[in-house]
């Protein structure tokens, strides 16, 4: 089902123009972002997770908490939004936990478009980014596609959103 | 103590765990998105607000992460795709079956077969999700 508002594609959001499938640059790197995780950062992702266990809270045999590794979905994103505009939905999500993710610790992300494509009349596209702590140790890897619309993309884009693919970056 | 183990036999089921979303918990102030708000969620083409994917998600990560405890932590490897939307005010399930194991280096990977399931039964996210056991 859906509405007849939305058999247009949303050209505009609450912070600008929405990124088109043509202005995507495969291959563009995506800079950097540095990344500490509070301690009230990882109290936040385990209540909106329900994800709780000492480890997060108290202690870990890792020497200190740790953060629930899913943590690390928010960052690559703010840096994607840092160069496009992409809402769209979320299609695919992989990752590896090679460390453990502690408060304090500063986690350096970088990322790089992989992919774009047209699949079923709609819009994809594929991002990785990883994450190194101070010593340059891989924390994290992940790779992501999001489909740049729900609607057919020979459904016009000029329509009006409210939510944007930019969010403040905080978890 | 992690529940899986090595000798765990391949078509073990992971435990089920399940979550009722409510729209409230998507609330960010007073910025409607497709996550709280259906008429924010209408103009992308969604019947309604739907819940944030990486939160749904998380069900499959805590059913990994208290399946496998510290080789989970260090060393999980997730594969999902997001094939239909789990409603902002939704039920949940997430489940999992073990498909395979692999030994890496001193360790066991254990694979899992893992999917999300919506209250009308329908499956939301499938994928497969690995984690290390200690002893190869």
């Amino acid at each position: 089902m859906m509405s007849e508002e939305a058999r247009t594609r949303v050209e505009f959001d609450e912070h600008g123009k929405r990124t088109t499938y043509d202005e995507i640059e495969v291959g563009k790197d995506l800079g950097s972002l540095e990344w500490v995780v509070g301690g009230n950062d990882i109290e936040k992702q385990c209540a909106i997770d329900e994800d709780f266990h000492p480890w997060f809270a108290l202690d870990s045999e890792w020497n200190g908490v740790i953060a629930p590794p899913q943590i690390q979905y928010r960052p690559p994103r703010w840096l994607l939004s840092r160069t496009y505009n992409i809402r769209g939905v979320f299609y695919r999500w992989d990752f590896e936990n090679l460390k453990p993710i502690r408060p304090g610790e500063k986690i350096t992300i970088t990322g790089r478009i992989l992919d774009k494509w047209i699949d079923r009349d709609r819009e994809f596209m594929s991002y990785e980014a990883e994450g190194r702590d101070a010593g340059g140790e891989l924390v994290f890897r992940t790779t992501r596609v999001h489909a740049l619309d729900v609607v057919e993309r020979t459904a016009p884009r000029k329509g009006a959103g409210q939510d944007s693919g930019i969010k403040q970056e905080k978890i | 103590m992690a529940i899986i183990g090595k000798d765990t036999p391949v078509g073990t089921e992971l435990p089920v765990f399940a979550r009722r979303f409510r729209n409230e918990m998507f609330a960010m102030g007073d910025i409607k998105t497709i996550h709280n708000d259906d008429a924010a969620a209408q103009r992308e083409g969604l019947p309604r607000a739907v819940a944030v994917g990486p939160q749904v998600a998380a069900l499959i990560f805590r059913m990994m992460r208290c399946c496998f405890e510290e080789g989970w932590i260090v060393g999980g490897r997730v594969a999902l795709t997001f094939r239909r939307p789990v409603w902002s005010n939704d039920f949940a399930t997430a489940h999992g079956v073990i498909k395979g194991k692999e030994v890496e280096s001193d360790k066991v990977r254990v694979v899992c077969d893992v999917w999300v399931e919506r209250g009308d039964g329908e499956k939301a996210i499938v994928g497969t999700c690995s984690a290390l056991v200690p002893g190869a």
